[in-house]
């Protein structure tokens, strides 16, 4: 058997001229075993792999669908009248728009916010001994388990006595509530990382405190702080109960407003709601986009010490 | 003793800074404001809330601003629109009124009111339904305790549409009466094969409330003088009922509302259980263009000649808020669910039916054979469930639904299922 690619074959797969009958058998079992697992892999990746896109098809196929064959039985994989008309109609609506850019504010805002408070609390938890720290630690986790519904309930009555409730603020301020304990433990194990030595070397050169943080460790921090806020980002453009409890509809953001605005009582408008998840996906996946080699790197900081 | 020569002011100071932005939100709960029977504000505002799940509906929206633009424009003031998705609707409403955000006039289902009503927030408005004309099934469907704490809007029923195509194909000449005429019916529709499925009947949890007028059918009260009765015998008849039809495939496993409509949309269902609305809805997603011709609403079965056909009655009112504006909006409220210009304006465009004897004897009422039909067969019996009174009957129905799904997937026996169902129902409503 020749091979046509330029990648040499293992030492099994070349003919060897004095083997013995039964090294060839050995040599062919080998070959269809090499071969079986080949087929087994490339098998588990296409499942997986259409496991994992076929709902990206799906809904990209069913924006580009006639609210008629949406509902076709069975449905066909491969449509044949395809329209354009729900994102037109998405366009054009003025107040999708809207909450886009209420979105767009609200989760920005959110992600700023979270970092630089996760950034003085995670440094204060990593570089500081003091009385209390671990349970303020552990009580800033903690607030992580309480169910949403608490918060969410506990929230709008402070925000409503406060005169808070349809502000941005109350958005931002009720993200960061959720966002905020994993970014400080996150940002935490990044400083955990960088070594006091440094850090004594610049206060021994005369750097303040403030200086030492700003200049030296939050640059070394970075890639971490770009994780933490592209996380805070994306739950902040993803929340839904927060942003429909404390925002009227002048401040509402995407999820709430694409709910109230294509799934009714009695029906759910799926082609326009699916065309308009396509498109309010599109600012998330930018931002992963050009951020993506920050998160790994920021996710898994922290998690082996030097 | 710090790790990098700071002190532990230094140290606290950090920690505060990165707090002071967020944690005063978590602390502060102790603030909120305790509840009262009034929202607050000037009763006699002639501005006020109106609160709606439709005015966020495509369908609904045009006609409902219409509405208010007319009473704006007629009384001078100003109407503040609210709206909420209708899933999220009940829970939102229950945080936004007991807050004291709520106020004005309120857009209910009608299984909702007595939650709502026992908030203590709602306005009685015994003093003014003199003055509508409401049907007598309309006005109970806005009554809670005695009290009619909600003006009805639309006044409907959920309960069975045929599709006379397939019972022509199949040899059926009427619509099957009894219990026993009903099962025959499906074994003919049955039998015309392609797929078809019999009775798009609810066999999902989420849509299992469906048996509930079944169970009424064959003689559970399902509550009765305070006590749970679903256990009884024939709660245990109507659920072995139901799962000798899931086994003889005249219904279907694993079907919704949506499913059942896309099923019969598609002509492979004969009947299906749906509110009066199902027609449009339905027919606007099939491809056949003359399935609204043939979608009839049928009596439900009875278990023998004589008996009430069973029929879960659906609708929507409109209740007013003590506080702000409440008179106005009371005024408001009885315009839009009375001025017959605006109720049959309103029908042309959703096709749900007028609450007053006035409203359904209306030329565009009047002329819609399937509402006509549908009022006089199917919501003349309705009547609400005993559940609605409790504000857990979101749990109620799901812990029914969970059982008799057990015993259609032969998880369960419809005796045990239903003593179990019977428990469940008992311990929630204790509560």
């Amino acid at each position: 058997m020749t091979s046509t690619t330029s990648t040499p074959l293992p030492a099994v797969d070349r003919p060897q001229p004095s083997a013995t009958r039964g090294e060839r058998g050995a040599r062919r079992r080998i070959r269809k075993d090499l071969l079986r697992s080949r087929i087994a892999a490339w098998s588990a990746v296409v499942v997986i792999g259409a496991f994992g896109l076929l709902p990206v098809y799906w809904l990209l196929v069913t924006a580009l669908s006639t609210p008629e064959s949406t509902f076709q039985f069975p449905p066909k994989l491969i449509p044949t009248d395809l329209t354009l008309s729900n994102f037109t109609a998405l366009a054009e609506n003025d107040q999708l728009i809207k909450y886009m850019i209420n979105s767009l504010v609200v989760a920005s805002i959110t992600a700023v916010l979270s970092v630089v408070v996760a950034t003085y609390m995670g440094y204060s938890f990593s570089k500081f001994r003091y009385r209390g720290r671990r349970s303020l630690m552990h009580l800033v986790l903690a607030s992580q388990m309480f169910p949403q519904a608490l918060l969410l309930v506990t929230l709008y009555t402070v925000f409503s006595s406060f005169g808070m409730l349809n502000t941005y603020s109350a958005l931002v301020l009720s993200f960061t509530t959720f966002t905020m304990p994993l970014c400080v433990w996150m940002l935490k194990g990044i400083f955990d990382t960088i070594p006091d030595a440094l850090l004594e070397a610049a206060a021994i050169d005369g750097a303040s405190r403030w200086r030492t943080l700003h200049s030296i460790v939050a640059p070394l921090a970075a890639p971490g702080m770009i994780a933490a806020g592209l996380f805070a980002f994306v739950r902040g453009w993803n929340d839904f109960i927060f942003a429909l409890t404390l925002a009227d509809k002048e401040k509402q953001t995407l999820p709430p407003g694409l709910v109230s605005t294509y799934i009714g009582e009695f029906q759910t408008a799926w082609p326009q709601l699916m065309a308009a998840s396509l498109v309010v996906s599109v600012p998330v996946i930018v931002a992963f986009m050009f951020l993506q080699r920050y998160l790994v790197g920021g996710m898994t900081a922290g998690s082996v010490k030097s | 003793m710090t790790t990098s020569g700071i002190s532990r002011r230094g140290a606290l100071r950090m920690f505060g800074i990165g707090a002071l932005g967020v944690a005063g939100a978590g602390v502060l709960g102790a603030c909120a404001p305790s509840g009262s029977p009034s929202n607050g504000g000037d009763p006699k505002s002639k501005n006020f809330d109106f609160t709606s799940w439709s005015l966020n509906e495509e369908a609904a929206k045009p006609s409902i601003e219409k509405i208010i633009a007319a009473w704006e424009k007629a009384e001078k003031s100003k109407i503040r629109a609210v709206s909420y998705p209708y899933n999220e609707y009940l829970s939102q409403l229950t945080l936004k009124l007991g807050g004291g955000e709520t106020t004005g006039a309120v857009h209910l289902d009608i299984a909702w009111l007595a939650a709502m009503a026992q908030m203590g927030k709602l306005v009685d408005l015994g003093s003014v339904v003199g003055r509508g004309g409401y049907t007598d099934v309309a006005l109970k469907s806005g009554t809670y305790d005695g009290k009619q704490y909600g003006l009805p809007w639309n006044t409907g029923s959920i309960g069975v549409i045929a599709n006379s195509q397939l019972l022509e194909k199949a040899g059926i000449k009427k619509h099957p009466t009894t219990v026993e005429e009903f099962e025959a019916a499906l074994g003919e529709l049955k039998g015309l094969g392609g797929g078809v499925v019999p009775y798009a009947a609810a066999t999902k949890v989420a849509q299992l409330k469906d048996i509930f007028p079944w169970m009424q059918t064959f003689g559970c009260k399902m509550l009765d003088g305070g006590k749970v009765t679903i256990g009884d015998d024939a709660s245990v008849d109507a659920v072995t009922w139901y799962k000798k039809l899931h086994d003889e495939k005249l219904i279907a496993a694993d079907v919704d509302r949506f499913d059942a409509r896309a099923l019969f949309g598609q002509g492979k269902a004969a009947f299906y259980d749906d509110a009066i609305i199902g027609k449009g809805v339905t027919s606007a997603q099939s491809k056949d263009k003359t399935l609204a011709d043939s979608m009839q609403p049928m009596e439900r079965p009875v278990l023998k000649a004589g008996d009430t056909p069973q029929a879960l009655l659906w609708g929507g009112v409109i209740a007013i808020v003590n506080g702000k504006g409440q008179d106005a909006a009371t005024e408001f409220a009885l315009h839009t669910t009375t001025d017959q210009a605006t109720t049959s304006e309103y029908f042309s465009a959703r096709a749900l039916p007028p609450s007053t004897t006035a409203g359904l004897a209306a030329p565009e009422v009047a002329r819609d054979s399937f509402t006509t039909e549908w009022t006089q067969k199917i919501t003349r019996t309705a009547t609400g469930s005993p559940f609605w009174q409790f504000a857990q009957n979101a749990q109620i129905e799901e812990a029914v639904g969970k059982q008799v799904q057990a015993v259609l997937v032969g998880k369960s026996k419809p005796k045990d299922a239903m003593k179990q169902a019977g428990e469940e129902v008992a311990a929630l409503i204790k509560r």
